[in-house]
């Protein structure tokens, strides 16, 4: 046995090949999702559309069976009712629409888990709320690399229109954007990102492929193309190497990939050099030394354009 | 001034406001405005509260759709005159923590030019660069928003609409919130645009240092008091007219 057995080997089988591209697909495409989420701050927006997939995917169940597209179809449609059912409630009640959400989407899975019972073929309740990665099959795989190549394309396309929206929607109205269709679009993303995650993680952990590694990059940088990026590659590594823990330690593989994502936060929110934990004690040190020698620097001099935040900054 | 000085041609209208009034739910919140105001001015908007101060300047920047009357900058309504505007919101608005740093918000001004799609050539570096120049931000451009003081932060968001090479610039309370070192500076980047030919409106509540911020004054109480140099609009019987006043809001039917 040498050194990189414990990571060749899972590529000698068939099933664990696909499930591995499965999960970098979907983990690349989701992180770089994560980031819009997080920053129009819908991660509980999103959590909600997580679980009213349940009863679109009972229902194409019971009508088409377990193909794959029909899956995705009846998740689709499911979470755009909530969604859209959600913002019908709060314009016309005094419900705000968080709250409308949440009393939609907790109904549709009450509906979910019981029209899970009345399905044609047997179906297994834990396959969709834990996901069952091993069994990805070649409709699957089809599916997480058009949903991929659908949720990039739109995305890098769509960044200049999408960052002016996700800063000030104000400002981007006024500047000719068409807000509401950008919103939109997202949401469409959303769902499909939550629907292509199922087989990996199912209902109950797909929010974490979204949120989780674009919450670690947010801690990392402050650069907007950064954290895409560099949310992606973390739900690629992720997704994959959570995977590849669960092969050896016979765990899992869902709460596996969000345990390690976990991981991955957790030392984002200690070790970041800017935003962590640690790094903050550092900083505040040198940060006072700086603003010193600046403030002795500057005293006596003219102050036109230069800055008197009373902090010493320049 | 080597971008975005467009024609500066001082006195002639940029901004033309006939019988303007826009409503909330159908209730008037302005009345029948009607304003004409040249390049090169840097006018104060005064009023008590709820006269309606945002609602004009969201109503110039094409936010808000006017229920009668119209406006016009540069002969052309604002939905065809995006890029020519831009409108600064309120501090609260503005999520500080958002992964951007000076240069990259200043870089969102080139859009208009660029469009959504189109590439980011040379011109546009070096409008950004000279916006930045402009505003004394340069050493300052990889900052995160969140690390400048209130008054940076104000120059940083006028950087961007100078990329924009906006005529206009509307400004809703930006003094709100600064002390006073940081409110000469931006006074004095203000008064810096008018001179090179820009209009800006600025919301503003206090009329203590109306005369040192703006060279002009709107004065307003759901409709027009008055318009024109400050001393003649903020004058004691049009405040009195203003403030003594009390807005008509319609009634709250229960």
């Amino acid at each position: 046995m040498t050194l990189f057995d414990p990571i060749l080997s899972p590529f000698g089988y068939a099933f664990m090949q696909r499930a591995l591209l499965s999960c970098a697909l979907i983990g690349f495409a989701n992180g770089f999702l994560g980031t819009f989420v997080i920053l129009r701050r819908q991660a509980l927006l999103t959590d909600a559309l997580s679980h009213s997939l349940l009863p679109g995917l009972a229902l194409a169940a019971m009508l088409v069976g377990l193909s794959p597209a029909g899956l995705l179809l009846g998740g689709l449609l499911a979470a755009l009712l909530v969604a859209l059912g959600g913002q019908l409630l709060a314009r016309n009640s005094r419900l705000k629409e968080e709250t409308a959400v949440a009393c939609l989407y907790i109904a549709a899975f009450a509906v979910g888990i019981v029209l899970i019972r009345f399905a044609r073929v047997r179906i297994d309740l834990t396959h969709f709320l834990f996901g069952n990665i091993l069994g990805v099959g070649d409709g699957d795989l089809w599916i997480a690399y058009a949903s991929t190549c659908l949720t990039l394309t739109i995305l890098v396309l769509c960044q200049r229109p999408l960052l002016l929206t996700l800063f000030d929607a104000t400002v981007a109205r006024a500047s000719g954007i068409r807000v509401g269709w950008i919103e939109a679009a997202l949401l469409a993303l959303t769902v499909l990102g939550l629907v292509a995650s199922l087989q990996a993680v199912g209902v109950l952990l797909s929010l974490g492929l979204i949120i989780m590694p674009a919450a670690t990059a947010y801690l990392l940088t402050d650069s907007f193309p950064r954290m895409l990026w560099g949310g992606a590659i973390l739900g690629m590594v992720s997704a994959t190497g959570g995977l590849m823990i669960s092969f050896h330690a016979d765990i899992p593989s869902g709460p596996c990939i969000v345990m390690l994502m976990a991981l991955f936060l957790t030392l984002a929110y200690l070790f970041s050099p800017r935003h962590g934990l640690l790094g903050k004690l550092f900083m505040g040190r040198h940060r006072h030394e700086e603003s010193l020698s600046r403030w002795e620097g500057h005293q006596g001099h003219e102050h036109r354009f230069q800055d008197t935040d009373g902090h010493g900054n320049p | 001034m080597t971008t975005g000085s467009g024609n500066p041609e001082p006195g002639s209208p940029l901004l033309q406001v006939s019988d303007l009034t826009v409503s909330y739910r159908r209730v008037p919140a302005i009345h029948h405005v009607s304003l004409e105001l040249g390049r090169g001015h840097c006018t104060g908007i005064f009023g008590p509260n709820g006269a309606g101060k945002s609602t004009l300047l969201k109503a110039i920047s094409g936010l808000l759709a006017p229920e009668t009357g119209g406006i016009l900058i540069d002969g052309l309504p604002p939905s065809r005159s995006a890029a020519r505007i831009s409108y600064l919101p309120q501090r609260e608005s503005i999520d500080w923590d958002f992964p951007v740093t000076v240069r990259g918000l200043v870089e969102m001004g080139r859009y208009a030019h660029t469009g959504m799609f189109g590439t980011f050539g040379a011109a546009d570096r070096s409008a950004v660069d000279g916006a930045l120049d402009l505003f004394r931000l340069t050493p300052l451009a990889d900052r995160q928003i969140k690390e400048l003081s209130g008054g940076q932060q104000q120059r940083a968001f006028l950087a961007r609409a100078w990329a924009q090479e906006a005529a206009l610039y509307l400004l809703d309370e930006p003094f709100g919130g600064l002390d006073r070192g940081s409110s000469a500076i931006l006074a004095e980047a203000l008064r810096t645009l008018a001179g090179s030919g820009k209009l800006l409106l600025v919301s503003h509540h206090s009329l203590a240092d109306a005369a040192d911020l703006f060279d002009s004054a709107v004065l307003i109480n759901g409709e027009l008091v008055a318009s024109g140099p400050v001393a003649e609009a903020l004058s004691p019987s049009n405040l009195a007219c203003a403030y003594g006043t009390s807005v008509y809001h319609g009634t709250i039917r229960t």
